[in-house]
């Protein structure tokens, strides 16, 4: 058996966290909702986290790649679904358009990250948001304003059967496995060459590049690799469940509240961070629904203050500098 | 071959001219002392020769190589280290965390493995000084433990050229001559082939530097063996303000020293 | 007759610039003075626009009437805001004045559904319209226009003449300058963000003008980017330098909407809001201090 690096050590808690909640959603009756719900909000959390955790960037239109994740799935879905050979594989293909569409708004960002940095950076990213989406009206590309109606090009590219399978249980499973292969990407680099550059960035980009640290490469690496984790959540949790995508569903802000409170009520930067923010965000939200629908965010918006201003190291924060010195240590990030 | 050339730098900062058509050149193995009032250039230059600014006019050489357009972070993997003169860590890193940086992207970029750069790191640190310090977070660290961790994060880059900021600043005398003997040491290595100090502490250029280059308003004024230089009368002046009365100082300075 | 029609929509767009103009000084101020970027600007913006809305529809007043009022309330919630949030965060780094910002304008957005409700709503100032020779205006358009330039005016003398607008530009230009002339700081922050949050809601009074059935709680984000966009133009750290790049704005955005209109197919209108976006993108390649900053 491979030995297991201790430098991966903090991932156990991490997928454990996850293994238990999908256990709990697939054997108990009627809980699979809520733990795909919690799902979603560790996955875009750890993912987010990728990007601002580690750069201190921080991207305010996050929500784009989600949206232009969505957005791949379903043009590809549109555009291939008369190719009926490709069976399962349209997915594939959905999957890669909204990489390729991440990858220039990611690129995009890099671009603007040059010029750009603190506050101007986060509104630009906005910008980014707000242009592509009323650009995408405007000129009445990928359907418009109305946007697109897919449903039946998936039934018909995959047969009921299937397409009932995805929507009820694997897109939502999806999601488990980016939120996996978001926290090890996370702790990856964070051990790695990658994690000690953007440290350096973070902490003093022009001290950086004198010792050496190409900072636009690393920081390019972390907004890829970011906005890929965030493309692939829209398109699979978003895109095989929707149906239809229209702008002004997708391009919504407030997706980026939500992942600034999981990360932010977690701890930024850290690993552990976005579950356990994913955990205490996705069961609160679930339970304000019940009690005081569409009250969240009046409820949350104060909560993101409060917290910036008692405690911006968030959960995980406070407990590393509890436990730093411990045996415990290791297996906190 | 030259390590080090230097050609008609100058640099403008809108009306002022920070540096004055500069022009030197650094041999392998040598320490030069850079000296001259604030204000009058040396960090500039510093800056301009690690490729923070990039100079108006002028040509910079390392090794033979062009390195004028070449930016900053190209330049550390060739052999150019520095150390700031307000001490710059990565405050929330740990010290350890901090030099193994230097390591992982100086001239060992590429060939170094996380692990082997926090090895080196363990060494750097322990030979400035430092090892107490050496998991706690950089920010925290009191201003002479900083400065010893720029070091040894400057010297985990492994450097050919290593561009000393003001190092002993806010040190001790007992302190400035333990750097005094460090330095020494190192330059012996292999490492490390040359030192060049912007220095205002007297004891500790004379005490290293062979050659020294003083500046005064941007432009170079003298560049010669440390103990011409530093008697030279138009130095003097720079400094005193009016040209000396040659008997009575020349005795002064080396009585001290 | 494009002409005319570009003619009389650059017109509007002037008038309209005036006050998107008046809006950015707010955020020019607190970004000159306390280094904070509003991210929440446009919720304030609304904030201006239902207290106008309900003056009129509630209480029959007049919108002239409304900015008064406005300037009261904004100035409230600024020093409101200030001494229970910002003051923590001046030292933090600026991801936490950020996010405190963008938390404030969504709580705002959320307090006013909950009074209001979602729905658009909107009013009608009747005062008639005045006819130029290549295109008819609404009074009240010009009104709001004069408006702006009178408090911008006004800021302008503020500023230059008196004690405290001086003490105010002197912690712009240099904090510990200032410090040391004896220039009480963290009341001047307090000040100024007091002002700049006034500012800004006053001109979402002015802005009813030119939006007669687009108010509602989430109209602001919108005009945060615009914002944002006529603050790199001008200069981020000068408010008079916003108030220009504000007229500017306002002519190229109408203009790029008539120009638009004539485009078969597309539709003008979230075109032109994208418009900011892309003028945000061309400034940062080509001049990223903004045109008429340093």
């Amino acid at each position: 058996m491979k030995k297991i690096l201790p430098r991966y050590y903090p991932l156990m808690p991490v997928l454990a966290a996850y293994l238990i909640m999908f256990l709990i959603g697939f054997f108990m009756p009627g809980m699979w909702q809520m733990v795909a719900l919690l799902a979603f909000y560790c996955a875009l959390g750890q993912s987010w986290n990728i990007f601002m955790g580690m750069t201190g960037y921080v991207d305010f239109g996050y929500v784009t790649f989600i949206a232009l994740g969505t957005y791949g799935m379903s043009l590809g879905i549109t555009y291939f679904a008369q190719y009926e050979w490709l069976g399962i594989g349209i997915i594939g293909i959905g999957l890669f358009f909204a990489m390729f569409l991440a990858s220039l708004s990611a690129l995009l960002e890099s671009f603007i990250a040059l010029r750009l940095r603190g506050a101007y950076f986060a509104i630009a990213c906005i910008g980014i948001n707000e242009g592509l989406r009323y650009f995408i009206e405007g000129a009445r590309i990928w359907g418009g304003s109305e946007g697109l109606i897919y449903f039946g090009a998936l039934v018909q590219a995959l047969g009921r059967d299937t397409v009932n399978q995805l929507t009820s249980f694997w897109a939502d499973f999806s999601v488990f496995i980016i939120a996996a292969l978001a926290a090890f990407l996370n702790i990856h680099y964070m051990r790695s060459k990658i994690g000690y550059a953007l440290t350096a960035v973070r902490e003093d980009e022009d001290a950086a590049k004198v010792m050496g640290i190409n900072t636009n490469k690393y920081k390019t690496i972390a907004f890829l690799t970011s906005g890929w984790l965030g493309a692939g959540v829209g398109a699979l949790a978003w895109g095989l469940k929707l149906g239809h995508v229209y702008p002004g569903d997708v391009f919504v802000i407030h997706y980026t509240v939500e992942c600034i409170v999981v990360v932010l009520l977690g701890g930024a930067g850290t690993l552990m961070g976005p579950v356990i923010g994913g955990l205490i965000y996705g069961l609160s939200k679930y339970w304000l629904a019940v009690i005081m629908p569409g009250f969240q965010l009046l409820v949350f918006a104060p909560i993101i203050i409060i917290i910036i201003v008692i405690a911006p190291e968030g959960v995980v924060g406070l407990l590393k500098k509890r436990l730093r010195g411990t045996k415990l240590e290791m297996f906190i990030e | 071959m030259s390590l080090l050339k230097l050609e008609n730098i100058t640099k403008r900062f809108g009306g002022l001219v920070a540096v004055d058509k500069v022009s030197l050149e650094i041999e392998a193995g040598e320490v030069i002392g850079i000296v001259g009032p604030n204000g009058s250039g040396k960090t500039t230059l510093f800056n301009i020769i690690s490729g923070v600014y990039s100079p108006d006019e002028g040509n910079i050489t390392f090794e033979g190589k062009d390195i004028t357009k070449l930016p900053a972070h190209k330049r550390a993997p060739l052999g150019l280290g520095r150390t700031f003169q307000i001490p710059r860590p990565f405050s929330s890193a740990s010290v350890r965390e901090n030099v193994a940086i230097g390591a992982m992207f100086g001239t060992l970029s590429g060939q170094v493995s996380v692990d082997d750069s926090l090895k080196i790191a363990d060494r750097y640190i322990e030979l400035v000084g430092i090892e107490t310090q050496k998991n706690k977070e950089s920010g925290s660290l009191t201003p002479v433990e900083k400065k010893l961790m720029e070091i040894a994060r400057a010297l985990a880059m492994k450097p050919k050229l290593l561009l000393m900021d003001e190092a002993m600043a806010g040190m001790n005398p007992k302190d400035i001559d333990h750097m005094v003997e460090f330095i020494k040491r190192i330059k012996g290595e292999e490492e490390i082939a040359i030192v060049a100090m912007v220095e205002h502490i007297m004891r500790a250029v004379v005490g290293l530097a062979e050659r020294v280059i003083v500046m005064n308003f941007g432009a170079k004024l003298v560049d010669a063996k440390t103990e011409e230089a530093l008697t030279d009368p138009r130095v003097v002046e720079v400094y005193l303000g009016h040209p000396p009365d040659e008997s009575k100082w020349k005795s002064e300075i080396w009585k001290k020293e | 007759m494009v002409f005319t029609l570009l003619g009389g929509n650059l017109i509007q767009g002037l008038l309209l610039g005036g006050v998107y103009g008046l809006a950015t000084m707010g955020l020019s101020l607190i970004f000159g003075v306390i280094n904070v970027v509003n991210v929440g600007h446009g919720q304030f913006i609304m904030v201006g626009a239902f207290v106008a809305l309900t003056m009129f529809t509630a209480l029959g007043l007049s919108p002239l009437v409304a900015i008064p009022v406005a300037l009261i309330i904004g100035m409230a919630l600024g020093f409101l805001f200030f001494y229970t949030v910002i003051h923590r965060l001046i030292k933090a780094p600026e991801l936490t004045s950020l996010l405190a910002t963008f938390a404030m304008g969504i709580l705002l957005e959320e307090v006013v559904k909950l009074i209001f409700g979602a729905d658009f709503r909107g009013y009608n100032w009747g005062l008639g319209k005045i006819t130029l020779a290549i295109t008819t205006i609404q009074m009240s358009k010009v009104y709001a226009f004069i408006g702006s330039v009178v408090i911008a005016l006004f800021l302008y003398l503020w500023f230059s003449k008196t004690r405290l607008g001086t003490a105010i530009r002197s912690v712009i230009e240099d904090n510990e300058g200032a410090q040391v002339c004896g220039v009480n700081v963290g009341w001047i922050y307090a000040l100024s963000f007091a002002i700049g949050i006034g500012l800004t809601v006053m001109s979402g009074v002015l802005l009813t003008m030119f939006i007669p059935v687009g108010i509602n709680p989430y109209m602001g984000g919108v005009y945060t980017l615009k914002a944002f966009v006529i603050a790199v133009l001008g200069g981020l750290t000068s408010p008079y330098g916003a108030f220009f790049a504000g007229l500017i704005f306002g002519l190229i955005e109408n203009g790029a909407y008539t120009l638009f209109a004539l485009i078969p197919g597309v539709a003008p209108f979230p075109l032109t809001v994208s418009l900011a976006f892309w003028i945000l993108f061309f400034l940062l390649l080509v001049k990223p201090t903004g045109l008429l900053g340093k």
